[in-house]
């Protein structure tokens, strides 16, 4: 999982100060701090909502690592022509990059769809569907990707 | 009352600015996806093919648009997780700066690619 | 050992080991029966238990005052069911019948004071509101998470009342409309507040946001207060621009990352999400205007 899901089950001690209130030293000999209880191994009592939060982070930092590698490289454009076709070319006949693409076409897909529903839920619209269009947010992407398969292992085989 | 502040706050403005762009990536992404791996098919990409589309103004205007606005919304998305992450004081300065600094190096080799990639043709 | 599981029987328990060397055979005698007759009621206690005359509750005990109970364990209570039964009823059975050190927090029964916000098999609910036939057994009780426990069920909420006094939850204004002895609200705007008034500060919806369970989130409830006063027409407009600011600040409004895990614990079924962000929106109106 990425970085930022790891608070969730580690606590620092500075938390504990302000938990506890005026006077640390004595509420930590007599009150017990179970620390954060909501860790991943209670995965099984998330709800919708907070999948979706997940979801959108986990895709989130895949689309931004991907930006900078994208980037990267496409900076193969300065160096010339046949060196441009050979990198892309070349990354295009492994078998690995083209199943991460499909990946990545799901990670997007999901991403972008999951937004909108976020963007609604921003607006104010439609809150009491949200679990809802979360699944549909799933389902949709699962399909998308699946459909998608034929087009990005063209050629490939 | 008269004591309100009348500039935009900070955290507004990066809430803001992380839907407005948002929104706009939306439609961005998926016309590139569309367009790079239905349209065209990824392993069929050329320089020359890559450059007859950066070449068209409006083209290249969008694509780099699309840089800057999907490094801020990711750039920035990093940040707030970092921040839901308790990260504070001097590490937090420091992250902050580092990632503005990664920022403006990634949306600069970016714009330096693509330029590269209209072959001059651009205009 | 299939029901309570107190300190004084292991202590009685720990007595007996101690004693057995050098005590008369017909008290071993007496004892050894008395054994017998607890094991055998102990046997018929789990017989019932697999009826469904029983519900069987798995509760946290946490006493930093008993050297048993200071590391934090699970006590299993067998108790009577009986119709309508909630996890609180069940909860007051097991103290007045099994163990009267169990310790929670509880009142007025009916979902007004608060008090007995719990978290119940993996959720914050009231006991109170909470029928035992609509979950799964065991049903087991902890205290409520992401604050520090005091003792078995009951946490430390200074925390959450500091978070609360921070947008001043009681209303301010002092002058009156001209004309009139009283300040009032037409129907919309009574309306508008309606959900958000109903907050009865147990904590549920903080307990279940894993934002504010890693630092100074201001929360859901604290939120919620800060809307019911600048929603209010009667409420001033320099509280109004206050208590925006309150909820502008970092650990204010924008920390909320839409997971709707308040709204969907809420005892009393507010809105918490939806009147958060129309917060966020009313934030940025609010400056927009003045840019």
């Amino acid at each position: 999982m990425p970085a930022d899901r790891v608070g969730w089950h580690t606590v620092d001690s500075s938390q504990t100060t302000i938990l506890a209130g005026s006077n640390p030293e004595v509420h930590m000999s007599q009150s017990y701090d179970r620390g954060l209880v909501e860790n991943f191994g209670r995965w099984t009592e998330f709800s919708a909502g907070m999948w979706a939060w997940v979801f959108h982070k986990f895709t989130g930092w895949v689309l931004i690592g991907y930006l900078f590698t994208h980037i990267a490289v496409l900076s193969t454009a300065i160096e010339g022509a046949s060196m441009y076709n050979g990198t892309l070319q070349g990354l295009e006949a492994l078998l690995i990059v083209r199943f991460m693409e499909v990946g990545l076409l799901a990670v997007a897909v999901f991403h972008i769809l999951n937004g909108v529903r976020l963007l609604f839920v921003d607006l104010g619209l439609g809150l009491d569907a949200q679990d809802k269009s979360f699944y549909a947010s799933l389902i949709l992407t699962g399909a998308i990707a699946v459909a998608s398969i034929p087009t990005f292992l063209g050629g490939a085989f | 009352m008269a004591e309100h502040y009348t500039s935009f706050s900070r955290d507004d403005t990066r809430w803001l600015l992380q839907r407005v762009t948002a929104v706009f990536l939306v439609g961005v992404l998926a016309f590139h996806f569309m367009l790079l791996h239905f349209v065209h098919h990824a392993y069929e990409i050329t320089l020359a093919g890559t450059t007859a589309r950066m070449s068209q103004p409006g083209y290249f205007i969008t694509m780099v648009s699309f840089l800057i606005a999907g490094t801020f919304h990711g750039v920035n998305g990093v940040y707030n997780a970092l921040v839901n992450q308790g990260i504070e004081g001097t590490p937090r300065t420091i992250v902050k700066y580092g990632l503005i600094i990664v920022s403006l190096l990634l949306i600069a080799q970016g714009i330096r690619v693509a330029w590269a990639m209209t072959g001059g043709q651009l205009i | 050992m299939s029901t309570h599981v107190s300190e004084s029987e292991s202590e009685a328990q720990a007595g007996t080991d101690q004693q057995t060397t050098d005590r008369p055979a017909a008290q071993q005698r007496r004892l050894e029966k008395k054994r017998a007759s607890n094991d055998q009621r102990e046997q018929a206690d789990s017989s019932t238990e697999t009826d469904e005359e029983t519900v069987h509750l798995k509760v946290f005990r946490y006493d930093p005052e008993v050297k048993d109970k200071q590391e934090p364990r699970f006590d299993d209570f067998h108790v009577p069911a009986k119709k309508g039964m909630t996890v609180l009823d069940a909860l007051i059975y097991s103290r007045d019948h099994y163990d009267s050190s169990l310790t929670f927090r509880h009142s007025c029964r009916q979902a007004i004071c608060g008090s007995d916000a719990l978290f119940i098999n993996g959720s914050q609910r009231l006991g109170c509101q909470t029928q035992i036939d609509e979950l799964d057994q065991p049903v087991r009780v902890e205290p409520l998470p992401h604050q520090e426990v005091v003792k078995d069920l009951v946490v430390d909420m200074e925390h959450f009342y500091d978070q609360m006094d921070t947008v001043e939850p009681y209303f301010q204004e002092e002058d009156l409309p001209s004309g009139l002895d009283e300040q009032r609200q037409d129907r919309e705007n009574r309306e508008k507040i309606k959900m958000s008034t109903r907050c009865i500060w147990c904590g549920a919806c903080m307990s279940s946001c894993n934002i504010a369970a890693g630092g100074n989130y201001l929360g859901p409830a604290a939120i919620n207060k800060a809307y019911r006063f600048v929603m209010d027409e009667r409420e001033g407009e320099d509280l109004k621009q206050q208590r925006l600011e309150t909820i502008e600040e970092e650990q204010g409004v924008w920390r909320c990352q839409t997971q709707f895990s308040c709204t969907n614990v809420c005892p009393k079924d507010i809105p918490l999400t939806e009147h958060i962000q129309e917060l966020k929106r009313e934030a940025v109106k609010n400056n927009l205007k003045f840019w």
